[in-house]
């Protein structure tokens, strides 16, 4: 089954390079780019409207302009979205502030230093497969029930 | 009164007054000794037994000479005792009732108590002194003990650095020492006023817990450090100890206080405090800019390495020539950051920029002149409301920064809807010069961005040009002149960037 990717990145080359390597190992699958968390937000909005596919899987840079990564997460919780989606942080960051940051976020799968390569990728699709099982669990669950 | 041994037993006194034996022994074991003294010829007279021992001579030391008990005594004191004599003999109803000075064998003082009767001459009778002789010398020495440990202790309670005061169980004072009077007496009694209200007003819960704390468990010392107006005017504080002092059923009499200045303690401790907080803050800027530096640097490294990869694994001609040219746009950007890191590390430089005096408009001015196209070009109105012969001590350099950058801020987040306004104020104050830079602008939602509107890479509006360092740099350059900058802002109504300089420090 194909699978949806979001890049939120502010930085284009960074954001170039992130897909080539994300398509690289996806294989079947659709990879958008924003260029901030609001771009991404105002996508979701409209998706989650039209009733269209909600990304499996988000890779998200933290230090944007307009909304950033944290930003991204909170407007992101409020979104009316049953579906599990797997978020990774991708940055250059190094603070250790931002990793225990993320850790208080269940949303968030994975905290990755750029450059992404292909181990992380492999390592992200395990975790979107988990998700996607644990959604369709979900749904079986909800129709007999 | 008592009846005289005549009246009471006129036969024992008869035989006393007749009998050489009671005679001898009455003379020779009176008290402390017995003195006959001629009056007429003051170099006569006759001392007993017991004289010579209260000096300290045994009976075998005695010396030979008949005269020389009268080297034994204060010439002083014999002169006094003879002019008591002979006002006794001008006058019958006075007495000699004097202390004597003598020598103890071993050379210390003996003080004699002397009562003595005088028995008045004629032309052929010498008058004599009669004295009774009492050895006074420890009472003598008590006496000069008791003076010498008063002394000590007004000594001690009137000493130049401690305060010693005690208060009534009302909290009035009944004792001050001259140290506390000195300082904190006001000219005026202190005894019987308030001591609460003698402290500032803050600190005077402070003062009452600690006195509860007296009548709670009294006899316990229990430490405060209050303030208090000295009499020039100027806060003092001092440290006290408390303790309640009760009386027998266990109910508080009185509470003593001992205390001692401790202000330049005090002011040491807050400036010992505040250089901490300037280092720990420090500590954190340069931190946070080791963590800057990392991700800047990082992020464009990260880009190179993954465009090598790419590029050395690309298959087409076209892909390799795209990877390339995204290659020399990373470098070009590495380079950039590079630049503007170095710009701020020079700003962060400890080594101190030197400073000259800069009249303010006229670095206005320039800044406006070397904006003018753009203004004109926007049809901006720009107010300037800032006294010509206002100078500033500064970085000559940084405040042409900080002008250009705040004002051309505002030229770029015009509203576009209406016309724009750039307004600059200054005026001194007691802490130093204020600018405020004001705009009708787009404005900033604080709210939301207040945390990171002076951090590096932050940009706020979607604007190709931003390069999200200007004010990061306005602001080390403020910090690095020991000033404050602070911004109010709302979203469509403008900006107000307030600057805060500290040309002194």
């Amino acid at each position: 089954m194909s699978q949806l990717a979001y890049i939120i990145e502010n930085d284009h080359i960074t954001a170039v390079v992130t897909e080539m390597v994300l398509r690289k190992n996806l294989r079947r699958g659709e990879v958008m780019h924003f260029v901030n968390g609001q771009a991404a937000i105002n996508q979701l909005l409209i998706s989650v409207e039209k009733k269209e596919s909600i990304p499996d899987l988000i890779l998200l840079d933290l230090d944007m302009p307009v909304m950033d990564g944290w930003e991204f997460l909170d407007a992101f919780l409020k979104l009316p979205i049953a579906k599990q989606v797997c978020v990774f942080v991708l940055t250059s960051s190094i603070h250790p502030h931002d990793r225990e940051k993320a850790r208080h976020y269940s949303l968030v799968k994975g905290f990755f230093s750029k450059p992404l390569d292909s181990d992380s990728v492999a390592w992200m699709q395990q975790f979107v497969q988990l998700a996607g099982a644990s959604t369709r669990a979900k749904r079986l669950y909800a129709t007999q029930h | 009164m008592s009846t005289t041994l005549t009246e009471q037993y006129p036969e024992l006194a008869a035989s006393i007054a007749y009998n050489p034996v009671i005679y001898d022994f009455l003379q020779n074991s009176l008290p402390d000794g017995l003195w006959y003294w001629n009056l007429k010829q003051p170099t006569q007279g006759w001392v007993n037994a017991t004289f010579w021992q209260t000096l300290g001579y045994a009976p075998d030391q005695v010396p030979a000479d008949p005269a020389a008990w009268r080297a034994c005594l204060n010439p002083v004191d014999l002169a006094a005792a003879w002019q008591r004599a002979e006002a006794c003999l001008q006058d019958s109803t006075q007495s000699v009732d004097l202390v004597l000075r003598g020598t103890h064998r071993e050379g210390a003082p003996v003080w004699l108590r002397c009562r003595a009767l005088v028995l008045p001459g004629d032309e052929e009778r010498p008058t004599w002194l009669v004295g009774a002789l009492f050895d006074v010398t420890k009472e003598k020495h008590r006496e000069a003990h008791a003076q010498e440990v008063a002394t000590h202790y007004s000594s001690i309670l009137s000493n130049q650095s401690v305060y010693i005061l005690k208060t009534d169980a009302q909290g009035n004072y009944t004792y001050v020492n001259d140290f506390f009077y000195e300082r904190f007496g006001h000219e005026q009694d202190l005894l019987g006023t308030s001591s609460l209200l003698s402290i500032i007003e803050e600190d005077r819960p402070k003062c009452l817990e600690v006195v509860m704390q007296c009548f709670q468990a009294p006899g316990v010392p229990h430490q405060v450090i209050l303030r208090k107006p000295y009499r020039d005017g100027s806060i003092k504080s001092n440290h006290w100890e408390f303790k309640g002092i009760a009386g027998e059923n266990g109910e508080l009499l009185e509470i003593l206080c001992v205390g001692y200045d401790v202000t330049l303690l005090l002011e040491n401790l807050h400036r010992a405090q505040h250089l901490l907080d300037v280092t720990s803050q420090q500590n954190l800027r340069l931190q946070n800019f080791a963590y800057i530096i990392s991700h800047n640097i990082r992020s464009h490294s990260a880009n190179l390495t993954s465009l090598v990869q790419l590029l050395s694994e690309a298959k087409s001609k076209a892909q390799k020539t795209m990877f390339l040219q995204m290659l020399t746009t990373s470098t070009e950007q590495l380079a950039d950051t590079i630049v503007n890191l170095n710009d701020i590390v020079t700003i962060n430089n400890n080594v101190s920029k030197p400073k000259a005096a800069r009249a303010l408009k006229t670095e206005i001015d320039k800044a406006l002149e070397a904006l003018s196209v753009l203004i004109r070009q926007h049809h901006i109105t720009v107010e300037v409301d800032v006294p010509p012969t206002l100078t500033l001590t500064v970085v000559p350099a940084y405040l042409d920064s900080i002008l250009l950058n705040l004002i051309s801020n505002a030229v770029k987040y015009r509203a576009l809807d209406r016309p724009a306004l750039i307004r600059l104020r200054a005026q001194p104050t007691p802490e130093g010069v204020v600018l405020t830079v004001q705009d009708n602008g787009r404005g900033i939602d604080l709210a939301k961005y207040q945390s990171k509107l002076f951090g590096m890479y932050k940009t706020f509006h979607d604007n190709e040009d931003a390069r999200g360092v200007g004010l990061f740099i306005t602001k080390n350059q403020v910090e690095a002149m020991q000033g404050t900058i602070q911004v109010e802002s709302e979203v469509g109504v403008g900006s107000t960037f307030t600057i805060q300089f500290h040309e002194s420090a």
